[in-house]
């Protein structure tokens, strides 16, 4: 690897989630543009590769990503409009590091901006219509339920284990200024047990809550990087994704996902296991989804999630820092931008911008993206990235 | 929104995706029919333009028994999910005899009355134009 030059993510722009702005996702998109320009000193006409996150208040529009390009004055000679839900985001970077390092593009921007609280235009098409919306099948929380059921019935479920979840995510999201300001008090585990059932057994508190919001990533050469003065590095050292896993076997087990499989991969491109992950940003659409994924990942053997939990000091002083910046369950989802919330939190951890809520030792932190609701599963995209401070 | 605001449930156009005709054909004769891969031998639920296990286009539709068990189950219980006007709406993920699994509501159960591992029938879910395969405990 030592011939192949690094790049890395080099700078990054978070605007706060908010309800209801009554903005665009291109708007928002100008904002977190505009805080990127301010912060690194780039200009406008320097960045040369974009990949913008499919947003669900675009609906199915295919032209998003260059109509992003005309609303920011944006010219780049690489575009990647990204489409894998909640892993786009992560996704995009690997597709940008890729486009940089074959001089496809010098300084790529991964744009993640969506407003979901104010239009929610997506129609997704597909079998949905005639084979899973009459029956109420295609909503998140329906397939979590139907998930968390499954779950339970083969492994039993600790509610104080995913309260712990939530209520270790809300103290973060108390520290975190760009949090929705109704979710920054302290949670409780009798609120969480009091809080009503969506879709059995799935509560309100292990849900998320969409908001609107951007965010914005620098992808770019290290030599470039230091040659503009960015000394805070963080390196994409290992990645893998899959999606449909199991996609040809009708009665496969729905409580296996694709972090499963992709794992090993993940763990032998960075030279090191789950013992050595300093933080985990996982994607956190329910708590549950957080669980299944410390187990399928290696924390722990299946079915043992919950105990791990409970044995384990997740908050930002703890062994093993969970989504420092409260997450989308308690940081608000802003849409399909969400899949870059905890990725952005990664980052700004290993450049030790963390402030009230910064991981000592901030070495690595291993970040996750999960997107797409299918038939009758868990999901379809399962995308995890370890990053590295440099 | 009150409950006499909700616009009465229509069926869905028929082969947005792909031919589904005997699908629909199936449910006003209170038939239901799947895909089946002649090649395989096996059926596949949702449909699809294609055979999940040859990649041909070999298919075509046969009728189940609509006899299954319940593999997961949950009770949507509140607005916004797609099930306004039939709170709590009782979802499961059904493993037919056939081999494949289909979503399906258990219209009239109460939450909690359908466990995994029941055993379900046929049944179906009336809508204002017409009907939409649904399960009843066996």
């Amino acid at each position: 690897m030592t011939t192949k030059q690094r790049i890395a993510i080099a700078n990054y722009a978070e605007i706060p989630n908010r309800l209801k702005t009554g903005r665009s996702a291109y708007d928002l998109a100008g904002e977190a543009l505009a805080a990127l320009l301010a912060k690194s000193g780039l200009a406008l006409e320097e960045i040369d590769g974009l990949s913008v996150t499919a947003a669900l208040s675009e609906g199915t529009n295919p032209f998003l990503a260059a109509y992003m390009c005309e609303a920011l004055g944006l010219s780049p000679t690489w575009l990647n409009l990204s489409g894998t839900g909640g892993c786009s985001a992560l996704s995009g970077v690997m597709s940008a590091v890729s486009a940089v390092r074959e001089g496809r593009c010098r300084i790529a921007v991964v744009l993640s901006a969506d407003a979901p609280s104010t239009n929610y235009r997506a129609d997704f098409g597909a079998q949905r219509p005639e084979f899973q919306e009459p029956q109420a099948a295609g909503r998140p929380p329906a397939a979590f339920g139907l998930l968390m059921s499954r779950y339970a019935h083969q492994y039993g479920l600790k509610e104080e284990a995913l309260a712990k979840i939530a209520m270790v995510q809300r103290g973060h999201a108390v520290l975190n200024d760009n949090a929705l300001p109704k979710l920054r008090t302290p949670l409780t585990l009798e609120e969480y047990k009091a809080s009503r059932v969506v879709a059995d057994p799935l509560r309100l508190l292990d849900s998320v809550m969409f908001c609107d919001g951007a965010n914005a990533l620098v992808v770019t050469s290290e030599e470039e990087a230091k040659r503009r003065g960015w000394s805070k590095l963080a390196i994409p050292t290992a990645f893998a994704e899959i999606t449909n896993f199991n996609g040809r076997e009708p009665l496969a087990d729905i409580t296996e996902s694709g972090f499963g499989h992709l794992a090993p991969r993940l763990f032998a491109q960075a030279g090191m296991g789950p013992a050595q992950v300093r933080m985990f940003q996982p994607y956190d659409d329910f708590t549950i989804a957080v669980q299944m994924q410390l187990e399928q990942l290696g924390f722990c053997e299946r079915g043992q999630g919950a105990q791990f939990i409970l044995d384990t000091d997740l908050t930002h002083q703890g062994k093993l820092p969970l989504n420092t910046g409260g997450g989308q369950i308690s940081a608000g989802q802003p849409g399909l931008a969400g899949g870059a919330l905890n990725l952005v939190e990664g980052v700004r951890q290993l450049f030790g911008e963390g402030g009230p809520r910064q991981v000592a030792g901030a070495r690595n932190a291993l970040v996750t993206g999960i997107g797409v609701i299918p038939y009758g599963r868990n999901w379809s995209t399962s995308a995890a990235m370890i990053l590295e401070a440099a | 929104m009150s409950e006499n605001t909700i616009p009465p449930r229509k069926l869905p156009r028929e082969n947005l995706y792909v031919d589904s005709a005997a699908f629909w054909q199936g449910t006003r004769e209170g038939r239901l029919l799947l895909q089946y891969c002649k090649d395989s031998g096996r059926f596949q639920h949702f449909p699809r333009p294609v055979s999940l296990y040859t990649g041909s286009r070999n298919l075509e539709w046969r009728e189940v028994s609509g006899q299954g068990t319940v593999y997961s189950v949950t009770a949507l219980r509140t607005p916004g999910l797609g099930a306004d006007g039939r709170l709590p709406c009782v979802l499961a993920l059904i493993e037919l005899e056939e081999g494949v699994r289909i979503l399906g509501n258990l219209p009239g159960s109460r939450p909690g009355e359908v466990r995994i591992g029941d055993r379900v029938k046929l049944a179906w879910d009336e809508l204002s134009d017409g009907r939409y395969p649904a399960f009843a405990l066996a």
